[in-house]
């Protein structure tokens, strides 16, 4: 019944997307695309996929359908990949849970099983505390947290998430004994620094902006390499003596076996559609890093990556290996 | 007044109205479906909006959320199957009802209690979003403890008769709580190297299997089942309450106004919480306590106000902060996110044709509801009265398609089935279910805020009475379960009380 419904929707969507087919159609061999997530409709990966493929049909001649496969924390979509044609018609919208998933709990089929495409953006990371705080940087709280062992709070979203991993690392390389509160969600977090539940906070910009612009709380500071331009007077942890970055990528990757020509074309279509001035509006609202990288940089990006993940999960004895 | 001209001027709107129309229909058949949740109603209407103006798709999304929060006692007290978590609690009097032939009449006290519930909700809303959104903030770790604590406390009351029997269940419902990923550390715990179990055991699977699977297996067992239990006359009409009737149940339904707003505001309630909690103090105050669980119409009235308030006021922390408190609101936030808007204490300013045009749809969709519901119903019971192999081959059917339908997940659907075979069993046991929902709906906020809570304080637990709302929600379960144990313990003594005892 339900199942009816949604190819009723996915026709009704196919055919609202011929009507409005652009002029420019490449020669791309689906008239639709479908990308998957495991995150939940509404949830932050899905809004993201729906703005980015609103940009992206007019640059591609392309129609795209956002599918929501969840469950297992990824290890569902990717098995659904993994077991899909590579012929270009399903993409995966990767975010570092794809990883984190795969080495934490194993599943049949792991992002080794899928082809990486391209890379889109890195999502700043940043720390951020309520207005009425004395904290100005990471220092302050690394200095206070030496004063004051086990009594600054620092609220993090998931016990899986990378938050909670740069924090048990900066814990690690100050020699502090911070206290981390795993919440929900980074929605929760922000309650949380709000009420006074934790003294510090680690999220997004989108998730904060309501009350950023507020004037409710204030970052101060961002895990990146660079400083952010929309708030430059933001200092990097890095900056401070700190050696952390984060590095929360947001790209799409395939079932293994890709052919070159589709591969190709989609790294001529994220190159574009960073360009777009539209589109470049609404992810720059957010902070979010262009970071184009074509596949084969980002093949070596991933496997990088999932090498410190490693490393991270054994060296705190989360995974044994 | 600028907001009053904005929410009219929404009211008055073809487009809105269309949509209140549209979403408030689709969301009490999706609500009345078993396994679909509202926010799989919404969820599927969300590709929809894409196209379609800001208020007009907030509208459409929102109008969704209210009629499946009230559809889904439809099912609730005709096939003894919730077709939502929060019509779980009108399970117990609404289908005792039906059974004795006053399915029509329960039908009416639902749809007008959640049409009041509902539009005293959006009073709250829209007069008190400041006042209540600030209730989110006084919500701490122990405080979510303590309330969790609260729920729980009425599983002796929910259990009359079979206390020992409830409690195990309850505790059944609190160990597959368990199930999936630590809150806290981030450790998978039970899950056997099954990447399924990694997220828990979702409770509306459990729920659908209790019920609805559970009930069918008792039916189909009974002797001469084909024939069924003719419904007697007068229940093949919806029914809907006089005055009089509405005025004698001012107390319960009062009861579910309150505590739906507060659950409501606060992130994390929800309207099964709210439901339950409202069940168990209707009765606690009623003058007729002893026809809870036999077909009492206080016990439908007060669980289904409660959860269309919820409807209402859970949109206040979403509003306020951008802070989804359940799966709905979050879609709804996707919703908002999705056209640029970003909810928060400046949306108020910076959208108020939003903002007020969303109250006015919320108003619009409520009146929908009621007018909607009073034609579909009848049609619903005529439905349900039909021959009960038929009837209950269809139910299944939607219950296994329903539930494969969400995830395409034969591992959900596993899960319901078992959780029927162990309902069954329950049920030849005399052990009451509802407890073991309750443990699963509740184990998890309770679990993660005490850690959270102790997390805050290096393992002192003074914290959870340092804390005011701590403090009095505890005290408040305290009395609930004190009460409780005295009245055990007066049945103990008065043995012939017992054989009355309803099992569930």
């Amino acid at each position: 019944m339900i199942s009816k419904i949604k190819t009723a929707l996915l026709v009704g969507l196919t055919t609202a997307g011929f009507l409005a087919q652009p002029a420019l159609a490449a020669n791309y061999p689906h008239k639709t695309v479908k990308l998957v997530t495991h995150s939940s409709p509404g949830g932050g990966t899905d809004v993201f996929l729906r703005e980015l493929i609103k940009h992206l049909t007019p640059i591609t001649g392309v129609t795209y359908v956002v599918e929501n496969v969840r469950g297992g924390a990824g290890a569902k979509a990717i098995a659904y990949l993994a077991g899909s044609p590579a012929d270009g018609s399903v993409f995966y919208g990767t975010t570092p849970s794809y990883i984190n998933t795969s080495l934490l709990s194993k599943p049949d089929k792991t992002y080794e099983d899928l082809d990486p495409v391209v890379n889109l953006f890195q999502d700043p990371q940043i720390v951020f505390v309520r207005a009425d705080s004395p904290y100005k940087s990471l220092k302050d709280v690394v200095e206070d947290a030496k004063k004051r062992p086990n009594q600054v709070r620092v609220g993090v979203s998931t016990p899986g998430s990378l938050d909670r991993q740069v924090m048990e690392q900066l814990k690690a390389e100050t020699g502090t004994e911070v206290t981390i509160i795993t919440h929900d969600g980074g929605g929760d977090v922000m309650l949380s620094v709000l009420n006074g539940t934790s003294t510090v906070g680690i999220g997004e910009i989108g998730e904060l902006r309501g009350q950023l612009d507020a004037k409710k709380i204030r970052l101060i500071t961002t895990y990146t390499d660079e400083r952010l331009p929309q708030f430059a007077d933001v200092p990097t942890a890095k900056e401070q003596g700190i050696n952390l970055v984060v590095r929360k990528f947001r790209g799409l990757a395939g079932p293994k076996g890709l052919p070159r020509d589709i591969v190709a074309a989609w790294e001529d279509a994220a190159q574009k559609v960073l360009q777009d001035p539209k589109f470049k509006a609404v992810y720059e609202k957010d902070a979010l890093i262009p970071s184009y990288l074509n596949q084969e940089q980002y093949g070596k990006f991933l496997a990088g990556f999932a090498q410190e993940q490693k490393a991270f999960f054994t060296k705190y004895g989360i995974t044994a290996e | 007044m600028e907001g009053l001209y904005y929410g009219w001027q929404a009211v008055t709107s073809m487009p809105v109205l269309l949509a209140a129309i549209g979403g408030v229909t689709w969301g009490i058949l999706g609500g009345a479906l078993p396994g679909i949740s509202p926010s799989i109603a919404m969820a599927l209407l969300l590709p929809f909006t894409y196209n379609l103006p800001p208020l007009v798709a907030v509208v459409l999304l929102a109008s969704v959320y209210v009629g499946a929060e009230y559809g889904g006692s439809i099912p609730a007290i005709l096939i003894r199957t919730p077709g939502t978590n929060s019509a779980a609690a009108t399970v117990i009097d609404g289908y005792e009802m039906h059974r004795q032939g006053r399915g029509g009449e329960a039908l009416g006290l639902s749809l007008v209690g959640g049409t009041i519930g509902g539009l005293f909700g959006l009073i709250l809303l829209s007069t008190l979003t400041g006042p209540l959104a600030s209730l989110a903030l006084v919500f701490t770790p122990p405080a979510y403890f303590a309330l969790g604590i609260l729920g729980i406390s009425i599983i002796g009351s929910l259990s009359e008769g079979a206390l020992l029997k409830g409690l195990i269940a309850g505790v059944l419902g609190l160990m597959i709580a368990t199930v999936g990923t630590d809150p806290i550390s981030g450790v998978s715990r039970f899950t056997f190297g099954n990447p399924d179990l990694l997220e828990g055991i979702h409770f509306i699977l459990v729920m659908l299997g209790i019920f609805a699977v559970a009930e069918l297996m008792a039916q189909a067992g009974e002797e001469r089942w084909t024939e069924g239990t003719k419904p007697k006359t007068g229940t093949t009409r919806l029914r809907l309450p006089s005055l009089a009737t509405l005025w004698r149940l001012r107390r319960a339904q009062g009861i579910g106004c309150v505590l739906g707003a507060i659950e409501g505001a606060i992130p994390g309630g929800g309207g099964s919480v709210a439901a339950f909690l409202s069940y168990n103090e209707a009765r606690r105050w009623s003058k007729e306590p002893e026809k809870f669980g036999k077909g009492s119409e206080e016990g439908v009235i007060a669980p289904e106000t409660a959860n269309n308030v919820v409807s209402a006021t859970a949109i206040v922390p979403t509003l306020s902060f951008g802070i989804p408190g359940s799966n709905s609101t979050a879609i709804l936030l996707g919703g908002f996110l999705i056209h640029g808007l970003q909810p928060g204490p400046l949306l108020f300013t910076t959208n108020p044709e939003i903002v007020y045009g969303l109250f006015g749809g919320l108003f619009t969709a409520n009146i929908l509801m009621f007018l909607i519901g009073a034609v579909i119903l009848t049609p619903c019971i005529w439905l349900v009265s039909r021959p009960k192999p038929y009837l209950m081959a269809a139910i299944f059917g939607l219950v296994v398609s329903g539930v494969y339908a969400i995830d395409h997940s034969l591992f959900d659907l596993t899960i319901v089935l078992v959780a029927g075979v162990v309902g069954f069993i329950m049920r030849k046991f005399g052990f009451p279910t509802l407890p073991l929902i309750l443990g699963l709906v509740l184990g998890y906020m309770i679990e993660s805020n005490y850690r959270r809570a102790l997390l805050i304080t290096n393992g002192d637990h003074i914290v959870f009475l340092q804390d005011g709302v701590s403090l009095g929600l505890l005290a408040c379960a305290a009395l609930i379960v004190g009460l409780s144990a005295m009245r055990e313990i007066r049945r103990m003594r008065n043995p012939i009380k017992l054989e009355e005892a309803p099992a569930h």
